[in-house]
């Protein structure tokens, strides 16, 4: 018994301290210094931060660069998929190139309309929020976040919380901000828990992400209903950090849950933009 | 000048595994391969346990230190969570090459089992009481299950490659 146990004490004291002729470290040094880094990480120190965020930006370009070949084997793939289909595609072209004509004269006279009433109306097409646009630069799966990384940080007014669109929908919101690049967490990710109303009946609820490609809705009252009209999601801006009124998505009543359908993709976010601040001007609002 | 080329040829073969192992913490391929919502497996984990059991000449300590460190940055967790997981998996690893004399693939197969156990552990230890984040439990327990169902694959693979390194060494 106690031989084996001494067998054990021996493998094992060999695994931590032999360093063998290729290892420059043994593990017992470089465990030693993982936890010390980790215990640096975790004191939340602004040198330390601001350190981290230096870390971060280099690394983040490096990544960027070295997953372009494997970006660019993709649109590759891409390119010859869409060659072997050509010729269907021109089939299925020439017959929407036809419908476009037939719609495109009453697309005509409802824009001059829409024109006229909007001079009418002196109202302006400016965006209501002071927008920073940004490239996606990284995404890459995790078991434990699911998140993107923008070419745009803190030299850009990007600051903690601030809600991204993705075409004008809310695709997710600001939680690491770095120098010349930030992380936008998803709303479909585990960590995600937004304030939200469903109109038009006014709902409030929480829009948690589970994981999956659709999150669900939380908290919502026992009295609720679906109305006959289109249930939209929109922020309600309780937490007092995102705006209220952009748009989420759409309910979708399960068998045992109530969860959205977003408006913005998640697997298909490669621009966006990031809500600095609501505009000043009430008409925009 | 043909001997230099000969040796750089070998020493690039013999860096595959660290080059490959970097490659994929810092890069955008997706080493938590996930499809069809619950098949992924951890290759990192797979490449470290094979190479520092089979081989540790190939892989050193620091390298998967550092990878660690890199794949900390990328995914956003504290730091020094990773490399912590995988220093764990190299002790697995190194203790299972000290303590047997003669290792074969189902050897090494079910040793990887505690490497699997112990790795994920430090990930949920650390992440659950220093991090905010929460963790899919499910996932974790698939992505566990896919790493030990494809080590063989990798063995064969890796052995292959093992061999090919050998016979350039000894052409």
């Amino acid at each position: 018994m106690s031989t084996s146990r001494d067998d054990f004490g021996i493998a094992i004291r060999s695994a931590l301290l032999q360093r063998g002729a290729k290892q420059k470290f043994s593990l017992f040094v470089l465990i030693l210094v993982s936890i010390f880094i980790f215990a640096l990480d975790n004191a939340n120190l602004k040198p330390i931060n601001f350190l981290r965020s230096l870390i971060n930006d280099g690394i983040y370009r490096i990544s960027a660069i070295s997953s372009s070949p494997i970006k660019f084997s993709g649109a590759t793939k891409d390119f010859f998929v869409k060659q072997v289909f050509v010729y269907k595609e021109n089939e299925r072209l020439k017959f929407e190139l036809d419908q476009l004509k037939k719609n495109n004269l009453n697309s005509l006279y409802l824009k001059t309309e829409n024109d006229t009433l909007q001079n009418v109306l002196k109202l302006k097409k400016d965006s209501p929020y002071t927008l920073v646009n940004a490239k996606v630069i990284l995404d890459k799966g995790s078991p434990y976040l699911n998140s993107v990384i923008i070419n745009k940080g803190s030299n850009s007014g990007i600051k903690l919380g601030m809600p991204v669109l993705n075409q004008g929908f809310l695709a997710g919101r600001i939680v690491e901000v770095n120098f010349t690049s930030s992380r936008i967490l998803l709303l479909n990710d585990l960590n995600s828990r937004i304030p939200v109303v469903v109109s038009p009946n006014g709902f409030q609820a929480i829009l948690s992400g589970v994981g999956k490609k659709e999150p669900t809705l939380q908290y919502l009252p026992e009295n609720f209903e679906l109305s006959d009209k289109e249930n939209l999601i929109f922020t309600s801006g309780k937490d007092g950090v995102l705006f209220p009124g952009i748009a989420v998505g759409q309910v979708v009543v399960g068998e045992n849950e109530v969860s959205a359908k977003l408006f913005s993709d998640p697997d298909q976010i490669f621009f966006v933009s990031v809500a600095l601040d609501q505009a000043k001007d009430e008409v925009a609002r | 000048m043909a001997v230099i080329f000969r040796n750089f040829k070998e020493n690039i073969l013999r860096l595959g595994p660290l080059i490959l192992l970097v490659y994929i913490c810092i890069s955008e391929v997706h080493t938590q391969f996930y499809y069809w919502e619950i098949f992924s497996f951890n290759l990192q984990f797979i490449i470290i346990y094979y190479w520092i059991l089979r081989d540790p000449s190939i892989l050193g300590y620091g390298f998967i230190f550092l990878c660690g460190l890199f794949n900390d940055v990328i995914l956003s967790l504290p730091l020094a969570t990773s490399a912590m997981s995988y220093l764990f998996v190299s002790l697995v690893a190194a203790y299972v090459r000290n303590a047997t004399v003669r290792s074969s693939l189902f050897t090494d197969w079910f040793t990887f089992v505690v490497a699997i156990l112990i790795g994920n552990f430090i990930y949920f230890f650390l992440i659950n009481n220093f991090s905010d984040a929460n963790i899919k439990y499910d996932g974790i327990f698939y992505n566990s299950l896919f790493t030990f169902i494809l080590y063989p694959a990798f063995w064969g693979l890796f052995e292959l490659y093992k061999k090919l390194i050998f016979v350039r060494a000894n052409a």
